[in-house]
């Protein structure tokens, strides 16, 4: 089992007036509400954040790209990939991803992602997300009919010039390029573990099991809808004889004290900010028409799986998130078991959680950190363990579980 | 009213064509609703063979998914034109069809006699306020498609439109029709994203000079989809445009106001 720490770098300073002040939190959010200061520290902090993490025992660290919102400040993960790259040892780099579909050409992304690769010294996991409708259609300007074929000639691209060892031409339906011949080149061979961020679209399952890689299910719905997804993933997995756990991940927010009430008391307010604030987004950029595909409007109508943003839901208070699973919080062995339950259930052999959420300031967060890193982290490393992960950096550590030998020890 | 599927391109398109009427032939393209034969087309119909076809990716034609932008939609009209032997006529484009129109008389002038085209998209003013049709909740697009909700040509057009979204029965018959709906609105909006996503402008205004025919402008005065503004941009292009705004109509005039607009139609037609 690998568990790494996500990290969505969120705007936290928003008035406590802003839910019924703005329709959204996203691609129309108001910018007198960015203070460049107050990002100042919030990236900083969050570098160190991420740096902890991975000296106190998590197996990677995840980043990733959103535009025009307060709930990650990240349009650029590479620039922060490129400080862990420098600040950090050993853990894995997961930059979940770049929205491939937005670079042109996209080549820009084989050539950074090849840099990080370099620079790390091969720990880089590239992820190659759609992009959310928010940041790819209302943001970015993309056509939500054209995105996906723009998405899968830009993977096509990548991965050709990453592989491909002669200079090239490339004659797509968007890019058109002369000469491919690609510098610098990625570390690992062939290149870096792609892994794909999604959010239930029903044919990213089949095409991410056809290419061979991560599924990694990015959702805050809690484990009965993430159960529902990856329910959906494992049917296509199955049907193409793949069963290996680590061919999937999910995303958790998790929050650790010495007792519930202490949890709640220093964790509570910044669920609940998350929640209420970081996920307010207005209806009408939930989903530019033709984003989604027919087939997965079709499966959402029934089961409601799919959208991002769903509406608005009605604002929730920290006990209807830990009831619901939205966050799964507690003592250390109350986490674990939790953790390990989830693990089991949705099959996952990359656990992504989520330690800084919503308005959580520096030192809490370091806090949580910490005691999942050390007091959770542990003891869920050895599930798993009759499977081989080949989704995983070929130079990043890989760490023992609690009470294993160590070879040399 | 007949109703034809038209095999086009050795059958890449099978297109869907009302055809109703006995006089002059005279082509309609519809607008971001889709392909309705209304009061408005059955009114033409007395002077006119209107044709209407559905739009590749509307709800009623296949094939849409072969045309990737404006340009590969105007070479599939002409195919199409050419396979209904079409080679001079009016033609009377809505909305996104006035788009589509105004490409069309741009491209071959000398296959339209003359050129009507009513709330049209296809110019962009960063300095006139319209509605994001892509982000509009469905109940404010709908608000924002009539002047008056409540006229019967707006509840005919949504009378169709399920209740707010909660458990759906897919084995039942009111959940089937509900889920019908929600695709066949889901298809038609990603087919006119395709065409006017974020922005609707796809360069016509470069090429609206080569509309030389007798062209009528038509546009609802409450129209906030596509407000008259822009009918005075289309005028300011095309030289010798009519344009004639008309009261109590948003932007489905045709629906709402068809005696009206019919009645600016027909004698333009004739005298042109």
């Amino acid at each position: 089992m690998k568990i790494e720490m996500f990290h969505l770098c969120p705007y936290r300073d928003l008035p406590p007036d802003f839910r019924e002040r703005n329709r959204s939190v996203w691609v129309d959010v108001p910018s007198h509400l960015f203070d460049a200061q107050t990002a100042h520290r919030l990236y900083n902090e969050t570098l160190d954040e991420l740096v902890y993490a991975s000296e106190v025992g998590y197996d990677g660290v995840c980043i990733n790209e959103h535009h025009q919102n307060a709930y990650g400040l990240m349009p650029s993960p590479n620039i922060m990939a490129a400080a862990l790259a420098r600040q950090t040892k050993d853990t894995a780099i997961i930059v979940l991803g770049n929205s491939i579909a937005l670079y042109n050409p996209p080549l820009r992304v084989a050539e950074e992602f090849a840099m990080l690769d370099c620079i790390s010294g091969g720990r880089l996991v590239a992820g190659f997300p759609v992009g959310s409708t928010m940041d790819t259609n209302f943001c970015y300007g993309m056509n939500p009919a054209t995105l996906r074929d723009r998405y899968r000639e830009a993977e096509e691209l990548i991965i050709k010039a990453w592989t491909c060892d002669e200079v090239f031409s490339f004659d797509g339906e968007y890019t058109q390029l002369r000469y491919v011949n690609l510098w610098p080149r990625p570390l690992q061979d062939p290149h870096p573990p792609v892994w794909i961020p999604g959010g239930g679209s029903i044919e990213t399952w089949e095409w991410t099991v056809q290419k061979g890689y991560n599924y990694a299910y990015l959702s805050y719905s809690g484990t009965a809808r993430g159960k529902r997804v990856m329910d959906g993933f494992w049917k296509v997995a199955n049907s193409h004889g793949v069963d290996n756990p680590y061919h999937a991940g999910f995303l958790q927010l998790v929050a650790v004290g010495k007792s519930e009430q202490e949890v709640a008391d220093k964790f509570g307010a910044h669920g609940e900010y998350f929640y209420n604030k970081m996920l307010h987004i207005y209806e009408g950029f939930s989903d530019a028409p033709g984003y989604r595909t027919l087939d997965t409007i079709k499966a959402g109508l029934l089961a409601q799986t799919t959208a991002f943003a769903g509406g608005d839901p009605v604002e929730l208070t920290w006990n209807d998130l830990c009831e619901q699973g939205n966050i799964i919080a507690g003592t250390p062995s109350q986490v674990t078991e939790q953790l390990e339950q989830v693990i089991k259930d949705l099959r996952i052999g990359h656990l992504m959680v989520l330690n800084q959420f919503g308005s959580m300031p520096h030192d809490l967060a370091m806090e949580n950190i910490r005691m999942t890193a050390t007091e959770v982290v542990p003891n869920l490393r050895h599930l798993w363990s009759e499977y081989e992960d080949h989704w995983w950096p070929q130079g990043a550590v890989v760490r023992q579980p609690a009470g294993a030998a160590v070879a040399g020890d | 009213m007949r109703e034809t599927h038209i095999p086009v391109r050795g059958g890449d398109f099978a297109v869907d064509v009302f055809e109703g009427g006995d006089g002059s032939p005279l082509l309609f393209l519809h607008g971001i609703r889709g392909l309705q034969w209304n009061g408005f087309l059955e009114r033409l119909s007395l002077e006119h063979r209107v044709i209407a076809p559905c739009t590749p990716g509307f709800p009623g034609s296949t094939g849409g998914e072969r045309l990737q932008d404006v340009h590969d939609l105007i070479y599939f009209y002409l195919d199409l034109l050419d396979e209904l032997g079409l080679h001079r006529l009016p033609i009377v484009g809505h909305s996104f069809g006035g788009m589509i129109a105004a490409e069309l008389a741009a491209v071959q002038p000398e296959r339209f006699s003359a050129v009507v085209l009513i709330a049209a998209f296809g110019l962009w003013r960063s300095d006139v306020p319209a509605l994001d049709i892509f982000s509009a909740l469905p109940q404010d697009f709908t608000r924002a498609m009539f002047y008056d909700l409540e006229s019967p040509a707006a509840k005919v057009m949504t009378a169709n439109e399920p209740e707010a979204l909660t458990e759906i029965d897919a084995d039942s018959p009111a959940g089937q029709r509900t889920i019908d709906y929600h695709l066949d609105r889901a298809q038609s909006l990603a087919t006119v994203a395709r065409y006017l996503f974020p922005i609707p402008n796809r360069g016509l205004s470069k090429r609206l000079h080569r509309l030389t025919q007798p062209t009528l402008l038509v546009w609802g005065r409450h129209d906030t989809i596509c407000p008259p503004a822009y009918g005075d941009a289309f005028q300011a292009a095309i030289a010798g445009a009519r344009l004639e705004i008309v009261p109590e109509a948003a932007h489905m005039v045709v629906a709402e106001q068809p005696e009206r607009v019919a009645a600016l139609i027909e004698p333009f037609l004739a005298g042109s």
